[in-house]
């Protein structure tokens, strides 16, 4: 019972990250692609993108506060950033880089400095979305494997020969 | 499909034909991009290889090696997409060449296919696209 509850929540929270635009179609094909060859898929790859994200943001803060702004770098950091959030469906992220590219292009470097703000901002949002559906998913997957412990257990027990 | 009676050896050599896996080339220096694709390009039954930007694509080509398809990514260190489909057709490789680029304009995909792609698609591959690729591939 517990663990068809676990499993609701968070099919309800997944269904909820779509909803709300965190997440789009191309999460979706990341979990058609999780199998028996390939458990932890999904979770290796958004940790990739964590990884990659926060040095890309790094970069950018530091490439912003220079006296002389070098758009060009801005704007390549940006470019992987729109890349790597595109892949893995994180649509806010991804909508977040497309608006700053545009300031890039116009060497605006207040806009820019608020754009930055923005996708720091809607990083943090999903990366702390997806933590806690890895967080349900793993505990219903947890749950689902004591019970079928248990049931293996007693249904071995009682066809063993005694 | 009404092709008529195979004869018995045909048959077997068809179905050696059908064993025989897709051998693709993912030329792509971004390892987040270069493990989705893998993992896509496996699933979907085909032989994968990863390298990570042009000139290693040329290189395995001059080495000796072939593939079926190439999955060209535009923006790579040292040797970029375009340079480095323009130098494999001028080497001599007919294999099939996909670009798959982060650029979304008309203009920047037009540009990329001059150097002398099958097709170009924008960024990120999906099941639709890799089937559409796929199909294309054995239909010629």
């Amino acid at each position: 019972m517990e663990v068809v509850q676990m499993q609701r929540r968070f099919v309800e929270y997944a269904a909820s990250l779509f909803r709300e635009g965190f997440l789009d179609g191309q999460f979706t094909q990341l979990q058609q692609l999780q199998d028996e060859s390939n458990p932890d898929f999904v979770v290796e790859v958004v940790s990739l993108f964590f990884e990659d994200s926060e040095k890309l943001l790094n970069d950018l803060s530091r490439a912003l506060d220079q006296q002389n702004v070098d758009f060009k770098r801005v704007d390549s950091h940006v470019h992987q950033l729109k890349g790597s959030s595109s892949s893995i469906g994180a649509q806010r992220v991804k909508n977040a880089c497309i608006a700053f590219r545009n300031y890039c292009e116009e060497q605006n470097t207040d806009a820019c400095l608020s754009c930055l703000q923005q996708v720091k901002q809607e990083y943090s949002l999903v990366k702390s979305k997806l933590e806690t559906l890895f967080r349900v998913s793993a505990r219903s997957l947890l749950l689902k494997d004591k019970t079928n412990l248990e049931s293996g257990f007693q249904t071995s027990f009682s066809k063993s020969d005694c | 499909m009404g092709f008529g009676k195979a004869t018995s050896s045909s048959k077997a050599m068809k179905i050696i034909e059908t064993e025989k896996k897709i051998s693709v080339l993912i030329v792509e220096d971004d390892p987040l991009i270069q493990k989705i694709h893998k993992v896509m390009m496996t699933k979907f039954g085909t032989e994968v290889q990863v390298v990570a930007n042009g000139k290693e694509a040329v290189d395995l080509y001059h080495s000796g090696a072939s593939f079926d398809l190439i999955l060209m990514d535009f923006e790579m260190p040292i040797m970029d997409g375009f340079e480095a489909t323009k130098e494999l057709r001028s080497m001599g490789v007919t294999s099939m060449i996909v670009g798959v680029t982060s650029r979304s304009q008309d203009s920047e995909i037009q540009a990329f296919m001059k150097s002398g792609l099958n097709a170009c698609y924008v960024k990120p591959l999906n099941a639709e696209k890799v089937t559409t690729v796929l199909n294309e591939l054995k239909n010629n």
